[in-house]
């Protein structure tokens, strides 16, 4: 231990590697888990590799995948409802969070339980909250009908996995159900740690709470709020579970999206060399959407006078 | 030769014979202390014949640990995987007939494993189905063919039979044919509240579905040189059929996302006229604890389509053994045992159709002892189904991706977003494309 | 009227708080409810009938055939969830107090890079990763998942706590220094203690994604050596059924150890994200 603790110490004193040795352990990791695999479906997707056929891997065919599914409509389908999903959820997510969170903020008594509450969603496994869903939005038997049904509103069986619009609703709804949370925890987190002087400042100068909001409170929480969606563009891939288990991306690939379709591709019909190259197509769609968010965050830090 | 060697003859001969006999008998504790590590299909039909394991270890020592437990569909993805990574390590896998073809030579050909005096036991088409290649790649447990079940009262009814008269100039009796099914079923719908019929809308169960109608109306896959030819004016009289019921609101709006459990327990619901099912449902259906219609079933072979052809689509649940099983000899044993007498006596019992032929005739005997008029019912019926109806999907290996080219264009008719010809020449033009990659046309 | 205003609020963010709260308290109250009341059409809304015979169920209890290997999936989850919630941890930190104390070459496309990192979905990084752990043995081990976890929270704790450490001024650490504590003493005497909420929540946030995690456990876990919890719900999932009131009372396993940490750590939480993340 002691040895360990010098040569750490020793290290330390190297100004210049010091930094590198820090990040090391953290590189590695991500090196062996993402990168080493990203690399070999990199390679597979130039082969037409069938999982039953392991010895396909071994067969080299070109960009022959990539042209296939870029040539194909289904796939060109899915990625515009994936970005459209991706823009729908992530700010509603937003606007729910803020409302939530401008809401407990107020709150003096026995905050510690609601914020626990609002994070109840958070303890659900995204395959979970896919099977709460199916039942819940289940045309005949389902919860939400049956008091749709109970309270009047409707005398239908409304199929709201099957038309087109409700099905995307109803995979949206889920999915904001499940994250929203995230985006509250952290707006709550910025106005806690908003100062108040300047409110106070405003409310003397004659401000209504309404010009307060937006030109006080929401600049000073929007890098919070883009925080929250970095963090959910990381992995709003968390969604398939979601999809593949409400829908399966149907009917008739109204709700596909390009993880499902990966899947199906990939697994169900074994073609992992097709599937790898749409995954790299969504991977690169991850990036940008989270590329731009980190970008916004980054500005914002310059702004508030850290440096980045 | 000689006495001696007589003398050698005859023991080694009787000492095999002993062993042969070991093996039917299970001489205790005859694998004692080997594990098989296996992955079954999980499920409520399923389970009760797991249940029947520990007598098989008690018997012969073994242990037998289950991997997996879940859906074909699941368990599917998961040997694609093993076969992927040449990770296979476990001996024994649930294995159905519909699928077994895509796994290639992932499981051992059981002729020869399993002797000749069991084989002649079971059904000689339940056999034939689950060879692929010539190869006896699994031992079927239970097969599946569906016949319609209907709503006794409903057809019993005076002002029905009046009313179904006047509209359709013809009487209201269980249908005979797909057409009759299709007019009884508007007319008995009242949407939301009660629908005329329910089919399963997705995934291979609709391919499935179509398949049957389409050999019924008298049509095909694939012609002989194996090109899809499913996009024929039998293919648009079949899937024409779902559509026009799914149009005029005669089954309920979900079922492009209804798989088995959904139409199962829509039917013992009570809201559901007329269900094509299979029997694995029938005594569910008939428990009241479960079922609001318990004694009012009606089960009437499956009706026929244009072609006078009857539906049958029928595949078998089957055990198979891996390549890279150790104990091969201990495999057998088990999947002998779980398909044995009184495994499929136990099956039986609830409603699943045995392979093996004397338990056909054993269950029906049991249930006419126990006064059990409506399971006789079932068993003669779907006896005489299995017997004359049944057909499998064709066995190549690209089925299920086919399948999967298919059942969306299906639901894509159905919800209206194509006509039925451009769902069929779509899916018709992706399962060339799938057969081509395949280097088979 | 200050009061009045007061208790609306109050009121009003309770009843947003019970819509948020409804479609999971239903699951709950599925676990207690048997399958045939549940599912009932037209609806029972008023329970006839609770009871825990669904746990029952779940551990080979009643009508069971098989139990569900419940405690198995229990202890793998705890392994492997707070196993690899430490060593991401442990590595966020180094990480993140290189990037907020150094400055160093290639430091923001690094710490992009590790960003970017984590937006691979897990589909796409399923099946290669299957077949690397296949070669070297970390199939269906708690290793291999453990591995795999740590990678996945790295990114966001490294981030949560790089934040937190630029929110410590510098001169605390050097005023520790000049007083004869080496660089690492200081780190452990003063920037440490003052860095602890910041890596409360960071360490909440790893926790709940392994917990609930689900992609990737169901395709590199195969037996009770590593199955998690999450992967254990496709227990209840059949050829033609699914057991939806015993996935229910499965789920309520899985939520209340998981609700309890959070309301636990609850303060810390707050603050750690207040000083985090944003302010440099």
């Amino acid at each position: 231990m002691t040895t360990i603790s010098l040569k750490f110490s020793s290290a330390i004193q190297s100004k210049k590697s010091m930094p590198y040795l820090l990040i090391l352990p953290a590189i590695i990791v991500i090196l062996g888990v993402v990168l080493v695999p990203l690399l070999f479906s990199f390679y597979t997707s130039f082969t037409p590799f069938k999982l039953t056929k392991p010895d396909s891997l071994f067969v080299f065919i070109g960009f022959k995948n990539y042209i296939r599914i870029f040539s194909d409509m289904a796939f060109w389908e899915a990625f515009g409802r994936t970005v459209l999903f991706l823009a729908v959820v992530i700010n509603l997510e937003f606007l729910l969070g803020l409302g939530i969170a401008l809401m407990i903020n107020k709150i003096t008594h026995g905050q510690r339980v609601l914020r626990t509450i609002m994070m109840f969603p958070m303890m659900f496994s995204p395959i979970l909250v896919g099977f709460q869903f199916k039942f819940i939005f289940n045309d005949n038997i389902g919860i939400l009908n049956n008091a749709l049904q109970s309270l009047g509103v409707t005398d239908q069986a409304i199929a709201w996995l099957v038309d087109r619009w409700l099905a995307f609703g109803a995979i949206s709804f889920a999915e904001i159900w499940m994250s929203t949370s995230i985006f509250a925890i952290l707006l709550l987190a910025g106005l806690f740690s908003m100062p108040q002087e300047p409110l106070e400042a405003a409310q003397v100068d004659g401000c209504n709470s309404w010009q307060i909001f937006k030109h006080i409170t929401l600049p000073f929480i929007m890098p919070f709020a883009f925080i929250a969606m970095t963090i959910r563009s990381l992995d709003v891939a968390r969604a398939y579970d979601i999809v593949d288990v409400m829908t399966g991306g149907g009917p008739a690939g109204r709700t596909e999206l390009l993880w499902t379709m990966i899947a199906r591709t990939g697994f169900d019909n074994a073609n992992m060399g097709r599937a790898n190259a749409m995954a790299y197509v969504s991977i690169i769609l991850s990036i940008l959407f989270t590329y731009y968010f980190f970008r916004k965050i980054i500005a914002a830090r310059k702004a508030m006078g850290g440096d980045a | 030769m000689n006495i001696k060697q007589k003398l050698m003859c005859t023991i080694a001969t009787g000492l095999i014979a002993t062993l042969g006999m070991s093996q039917m008998t299970f001489a205790a504790g005859e694998f004692d202390g080997q594990t098989l590590r296996v992955k079954f299909i999980g499920g409520a039909q399923y389970e009760p014949l797991y249940a029947l394991i520990p007598a098989w270890e008690e018997a012969t020592g073994a242990k037998v640990e289950i991997l997996s437990r879940k859906n074909h569909f699941e368990l599917d993805r998961e040997i694609k995987q093993d076969i992927a990574s040449g990770l296979v390590d476990w001996c024994v896998g649930s294995n159905h007939t519909s699928f077994a073809p895509q796994y290639g030579d992932l499981y051992i050909d059981l002729n020869g494993l399993v002797s000749e005096d069991v084989l002649a036991d079971f059904v000689p088409n339940a056999l034939a189905s689950s060879t692929v290649n010539g190869r006896l790649v699994q031992l079927p447990r239970h097969s599946d063919v569906s016949n319609l079940y209907y709503i006794k009262s409903l057809f019993e009814d005076d002002d029905n039979k009046k009313d179904f008269k006047a509209e359709y100039g013809y009487d209201l009796l269980p249908p005979e044919t797909w057409v009759q099914v299709k007019d009884q079923a508007i007319f008995f719908a009242d949407p939301p509240n009660f629908y005329g019929t329910q089919f399963v809308g997705k995934d291979e169960a609709i391919t499935g579905r179509f398949y049957e109608m389409l050999r019924a109306e008298g049509g095909s896959i694939f012609d002989a040189e194996g090109r899809p030819v499913f996009n024929s004016a039998a293919g648009v009289r079949a899937l024409s059929w779902f559509v026009d019921l799914y149009e005029s609101k005669a089954v309920p709006a979900g079922v492009p996302n209804y798989l088995w459990d959904d139409t199962g327990l829509g039917f013992a619901s009570g809201t559901v006229a007329l269900n094509l099912d299979w029997a694995g449902w029938a005594s569910f259906f008939n428990d009241p604890a479960n079922s609001k219609i318990a004694g009012d079933i009606g089960i009437i072979r499956a009706p026929k389509g244009s072609a006078g052809i009857r539906t049958g689509w029928s595949g078998s649940h089957t055990f198979s053994i891996t390549k890279t099983c150790e104990t091969p000899e201990v495999a057998v044993s088990l999947i002998e045992f779980l398909t044995n007498y009184d495994a499929q006596m136990t099956e039986a019992r609830t409603g699943l159709l045995p392979t093996r032929s004397v338990v056909w005739d054993d269950v029906v005997t049991e249930f006419k002892a126990a006064d059990n008029a409506f399971m006789v019912d079932i068993f003669k019926t779907y006896k005489l189904s299995m017997a004359e109806d049944a057909f499998t999907v064709p066995l190549i290996p690209e089925w299920i991706e086919v399948s999967n080219a298919l059942w969306p264009n299906l639901q894509a008719a159905m919800i209206g977003d194509k006509t039925v010809q451009e769902a069929l020449d779509d899916a018709a033009d992706l399962a060339t494309e799938i057969l081509e990659d395949a280097g088979k046309l | 009227m200050k009061k009045f205003k007061k208790i609306a609020n109050w009121l009003a963010t309770f009843a947003v708080m019970l819509i948020i709260c409804i479609p999971g308290l239903w699951v709950v109250l599925s676990a207690f409810r048997p399958n045939r009341e549940i599912l009932a059409k037209p609806a029972v809304w008023i329970p006839e009938y609770l009871s825990f015979d669904n746990f029952y169920a779940i551990f080979g209890g009643g009508k069971a055939l098989i139990a569900i290997p419940v405690p198995a999936y229990f202890i793998n989850s705890i392994v492997i969830a707070s196993t690899s919630t430490f060593v991401a941890i442990v590595i966020g930190m180094s990480g993140g107090y290189a990037f907020a104390r150094f400055r160093f070459k290639f430091k923001n496309s690094i710490f992009l890079g590790l960003m970017l990192s984590r937006t691979v979905p897990g589909i796409a990084l399923s099946l290669p990763l299957f077949m690397i752990w296949g070669r070297i043995g970390l199939i269906d081990t708690k290793m291999g998942m453990i591995i795999v976890y740590t990678a996945l929270n790295i990114p966001f704790t490294i981030w949560l706590i790089d934040g937190f450490f630029r929110q410590i001024p510098k001169e605390l650490s050097e005023a520790g220094q000049v007083d004869g504590c080496t660089r690492w003493q200081a780190f452990w005497k003063i920037e440490f203690p003052l860095a602890k909420s910041g890596i409360a929540s960071a360490a909440i946030f790893a926790f709940l994604t392994s917990w609930n995690e689900y992609a990737l456990a169901s395709n590199l876990t195969r037996s009770t050596d590593s199955k998690t919890l999450p992967v254990g719900l496709m227990d209840f999932t059949a050829q033609f059924t699914i057991d939806w009131a015993g996935m229910s009372a499965m789920a309520v396993i899985i939520i209340v150890p998981a609700l309890i940490l959070t309301f636990i750590v609850q303060k810390h939480l707050i603050s750690g994200l207040t000083f985090g993340g944003v302010k440099g």
